[in-house]
């Protein structure tokens, strides 16, 4: 794929602050990519930059080739969703809708017919002389989005904008907002700080700490092979050991837990033996039975069971070496104190070696 | 209602109460004193109370029936107030020229003691044969009067009862109030030239540079109208300030007549009437998201535009009730146009305080203030509506 | 381009709104008869004038005397009234506040001549407690904005906790509700005497030659001879007012302070 956006060693301060240091990020034609990270990680400043509200301190961002990092904001062609939705309050739905293509210039009977056309599509037809005082939170987040699509930019700005629904409507949003990405074929960047958001909605996803970025990947290779600490803990739930490699051998290596604990796990070449390594472990990846399975088990002790109405979670230990687990049902008998054997797949573990 | 809240309810009433009570007192009744002050005219029927009654039976025909001449010539006996007396007999003699000389005669000859028997009036002077004099007693003597509030609109009653114009430049009354309504428009408007851009500046910015624009206005506010007042006496008069820096700079040769004049008046009423255009504004545009002007941007809006099209349309209601709030105070403003103003810069206020202090004619004072309170009310009504809080600045 | 227009023209209106009031104060200093400059010579002269002159000594007695019996009428009755706006159940209550605050509507002179009329049949025109009386009237309306903002600041719920924790209504007002909204009252109370020291209009109607208060002596010495001692009174004024707007900024800023503090 061509690079369509690119942040070129772009570094962002607010007076001593650095919020941004010296980032590097390629943006794809037609996909969707959510910048992910804790509030203050500086995802919302790289949006702000690109929409041109901001400007770099150092560097440079191109779109297309051409340098946009000097341009204000309205040469910029990017639709923007804002977090609050930003709608005119003195317009109507219409109105609000119109306006980027009064902007542009567009003739009135053109402007009416692509108004109209817009609103159909995400069935705001009828509430088109409403004010946005007169909206629901779902309504006015269509209007924001319907607006910031109606003029066809060249890429489509979010910043947190399912932020303020409730979750049921937030997941139906989701899904539009997917929809539409595919139907139209948008170039999107989306701001959220919930992953499963991120998750669900994007072909890659960016996360953010600190101001640099700590992986970009897709979100199945985001959430099966993080790579740094950050992300293992920051994505999903994770059992984090510190461990040491002891073999390497045939593509596979034996990491060992604690005094009496090992696992086998796939390895690439950048594990060697004698190395210390973190060793991350998904609890919904663990199984728990009566007998040894596979290429790792471990005779455990149960500690606690927490009921979360779809799953278990169970708590495991073996002296001061603990996990937790997480199955959809425990066997019958087994209570707090009982002995099972924790068995899991090499594939399923991730060793890190920062 | 249950009885806790009744109980609730009866302690507020209690704690109000006396405000209530002060305020109805000292507020409202000087008010509605003023207001009587302007159609109660009693000067004649308080001292010829009997005639009063009598000749309102009386259809104006020919001349007054004989206990309607009974009746003045017992009042006349009994009239023990001369200064009033004396009141009755200028009111009357305005309306009718001959009436001072009549009332004093007829006075006279009633209370000798030799005339104890029946008196009759036409014998006595033949003036009260003719019906102009009792026309212009029965004209006098109701309790009710429409003369002040006429008069205050350069406006009267003709011989026949007819409402007719004042002879032109017998009364400027209506020139005042035209001046007055102007003058308040001319300040309205330059407050509103200078304050909207400066509001809109002060919510722009931040940290320090807006406490600085804020403080600009609020330290004038604090500060007592008359310093400013004196401040800008000071610096319009001749040899002041900016008449020094004008012919310094080489601008003007000789000083510009700045001070008791129209200019010095709307300067001074712009600068001591700006802050309550530029906070309704100010806090109007506090309330906009500040990402509606980055959406505007976002979608082609030039910052011209933007400003047109999203700034401008949201600040309005601030403008409007600014404006409306200056031009309210600004009408019954006093102590500005009396002090930097000249003879003809005076506002209805003045005049108001003239009639009243100077030449106690209460009457035409009342119908002045009537006018004026009555127009302060309705834009208050309608700042009211507007803003939806009745509640002004400066606290 | 754009920018520098905008600080020109910022500091333009942040020159018109307070060169007026800094530009005449040098003035109070000189040892001139005229209000020009350049000062010549600098001298304490119309200070001393100002404090031994009859009639202005008297003035300041009198500004001093009538401002706090209006600022505590005022505060009183306003604070009372207040706490009684506040309850929800009270019928007719914007009515009410709305009458409450419309002294500071109705134009000075209107009152003015209306009060005049009143208080000679009342027997109070030109008496100390006539004129009191009048200040507190326009004061009125600025304890209740203050007292009220400083009441609707207050977190019902706390006042609920006190009850729940075994204090009585009673208690509760004392203990809770009255510390709380004791800066509001303050403020309240300092707005009020700033009002009654620069009033000049009522009291030109309702005050006699005894009770003329510093503004209105300012007023006629500027209207019949000025002189200096108007701008050493001026600058008394503005650092009286300035005192009293800098401790209710500095009440209004304790207050926010202890309701960010008590914020979750």
């Amino acid at each position: 794929m061509q690079p369509f956006i690119q942040f070129e060693s772009v570094s962002k301060s607010f007076g001593s602050m650095t919020v941004i240091d010296s980032l590097d990020l390629t943006i794809h034609k037609g996909e969707f990519l959510s910048l992910l990270g804790p509030s203050g990680s500086g995802k919302t400043t790289i949006l702000m930059m690109l929409a041109g509200f901001e400007r770099p301190t150092r560097g440079t961002i191109t779109l297309d080739g051409m340098r946009i990092d000097q341009l204000p904001p309205h040469r910029r062609e990017m639709g923007v969703v804002f977090q609050n939705y930003a709608l005119f309050p003195h317009m109507t739905v219409a109105e609000n809708v119109a306006f980027p293509l009064e902007m542009k210039r567009l003739p009135r009977h053109e402007i009416a017919r692509k108004v109209a056309r817009a609103l159909d599509m995400v069935r705001l037809g009828s509430l088109k002389n409403r004010r946005p005082s007169q909206l629901s939170g779902g309504q006015q987040q269509r209007v924001a989005l319907t607006r910031a699509l109606v003029f066809e930019p060249r890429v489509i700005l979010m910043d947190e904008p399912l932020g303020a629904l409730d979750k049921q409507l937030r997941e139906h949003m989701q899904l539009e907002i997917r929809e539409l990405h595919k139907r139209l074929g948008l170039t999107i960047v989306f701001v959220t700080h919930d992953q499963s958001e991120a998750l669900t909605m994007s072909d890659r996803i960016a996360v953010f700490n600190a101001g640099k970025i700590e992986q970009i990947d897709s979100p199945h290779a985001i959430y099966d092979t993080p790579r740094t600490r950050f992300v293992a803990q920051f994505i999903g739930e994770t059992n984090l050991i510190e461990a040491d490699v002891v073999n390497v051998q045939n593509g596979h290596a034996t990491i060992a837990l604690g005094a009496d604990l090992a696992a086998k796990v796939r390895s690439g070449p950048e594990l060697q033996a004698g190395q210390k390594a973190l060793f991350s472990l998904r609890p919904e990846r663990m199984r728990l039975g009566a007998e040894p399975a596979g290429d790792n088990s471990l005779g455990m002790t149960i500690t606690d069971c927490i009921y979360h109405g779809d799953h278990m979670r169970v708590q495991l230990a073996r002296g001061n070496f603990t996990f937790t687990a997480r199955c959809e049902r425990l066997a019958g008998d087994w209570t707090v104190g009982t002995q099972v054997v924790v068995s899991f797949d090499p594939r399923d573990c991730t060793v890190l070696t920062s | 209602m249950s009885r806790a809240s009744a109980r609730e309810r009866m302690g507020a009433l209690l704690l109000i109460v006396p405000l209530l009570a002060f305020l109805a007192v000292f507020f409202l009744w000087p008010l509605w004193t003023m207001v009587r002050a302007s159609v109660v005219d009693n000067t004649v029927s308080r001292v010829l109370p009997r005639t009063a009654a009598a000749i309102v039976s009386w259809d104006g025909q020919g001349l007054p029936p004989a206990q309607v001449h009974k009746a003045l010539i017992e009042d006349l006996r009994q009239a023990e107030d001369q200064q009033a007396l004396g009141e009755t007999v200028r009111r009357l003699n305005s309306a009718v020229s001959g009436f001072r000389t009549l009332l004093t005669r007829t006075t006279n000859a009633v209370r000798d003691e030799t005339n104890s028997g029946a008196i009759d009036l036409g014998d006595l002077d033949r003036r009260w044969k003719e019906p102009r004099f009792w026309l212009a007693l029965r004209e006098a003597v109701p309790p009710y009067t429409d003369r002040n509030l006429l008069a205050a609109v350069d406006m009267k009653r003709d011989a026949g009862g007819a409402i007719v114009s004042e002879d032109p430049g017998a009364s400027a009354n209506r020139l005042i109030m035209f001046r007055t309504f102007l003058v308040a428009a001319i300040v309205t408007l330059a407050c509103a030239t200078i304050g909207l851009p400066y509001a809109m500046l002060a919510a722009a910015v931040t940290g320090w540079k807006r406490t600085v624009l804020l403080l600009a206005v609020l330290v004038p506010l604090w500060t007592s109208l008359l310093v400013r007042t004196t401040a800008w006496f000071v610096l319009l008069q001749n040899e002041g300030l900016i008449n020094g820096a004008l012919q310094v700079l080489g601008i003007t040769d000789g000083p510009l007549p700045l001070i008791f004049n129209r200019v010095g008046v709307v300067i001074a009423m712009t600068h001591v009437l700006l802050p309550f255009m530029v906070l309704p504004i100010y806090s109007v545009l506090l309330s906009v998201p500040r990402n509606l002007m980055q959406a505007a941007a976002s979608m082609g809006a030039g910052p011209l535009r933007a400003f047109w099209r999203v700034l401008l349309p949201l600040s309005l209601p601030g403008l409007m009730s600014g404006s409306l709030l200056v031009y309210m105070v600004a009408i019954g403003y006093y102590i500005t146009p009396a002090l930097v103003g000249g003879a003809n810069d005076q506002m209805i206020s003045s005049v108001i305080a003239f009639y009243a202090l100077g030449t106690a004619n209460w009457g035409l004072a009342g119908a002045l203030g009537v006018i004026l309170l009555l127009v302060t009310m309705i834009l208050y009504f309608i700042y009211g509506r507007l803003s939806k809080s009745p509640q002004l600045l400066g606290a | 381009m754009f920018r520098t227009a905008q600080t020109f023209f910022g500091l333009l209106v942040v020159t018109f709104l307070l060169m007026p009031i800094v530009a005449i104060l040098p003035l109070a200093f000189t040892s001139s008869v005229f209000l020009t400059y350049p000062i010549e010579e600098y001298s304490l002269r119309w200070f001393v004038e100002l404090t031994t002159a009859d009639a202005w000594r008297l003035s300041i007695m009198n500004s001093l005397i009538i401002g706090l019996g209006a600022t505590l009428l005022s505060t009183v009755l306003g604070t009372l009234a207040a706490l009684g706006l506040r309850t929800k159940a009270l019928p007719f209550a914007n009515l009410l506040r709305t009458m409450f605050l419309l002294p500071m509507v109705v134009p000075a002179v209107v009152l003015g001549v209306g009060m005049q009329m009143l208080f000679v049949n009342l027997g109070v025109a030109s008496t100390y407690p006539g004129v009191i009386i009048a200040h507190a009237v326009l004061c009125v309306p600025f304890v209740i904005v203050s007292v009220s903002a400083s009441l609707q600041g207050i977190d019902p719920s706390v006042e609920k906790a006190a009850s729940s924790l075994g204090a009585s209504p009673v208690k509760v007002f004392r203990r809770v509700t009255l510390p709380l909204a004791l800066p509001g009252i303050i403020s309240g109370a300092v707005f009020a005497f700033a009002t009654s020291l620069d009033e000049v209009v009522i009291t030109l109607f309702v005050a006699g030659p005894n009770q003329r208060t510093l503004a209105r002596q300012m007023f006629s010495s500027i209207r019949e001879n000025i002189s200096p001692t108007v701008v050493a009174a001026a600058l008394l004024l503005i650092i009286g007012t300035l005192c009293l707007g800098g401790l209710a900024a500095l009440l209004r800023w304790r207050q926010e302070r202890i309701a960010l503090r008590a914020a979750p």
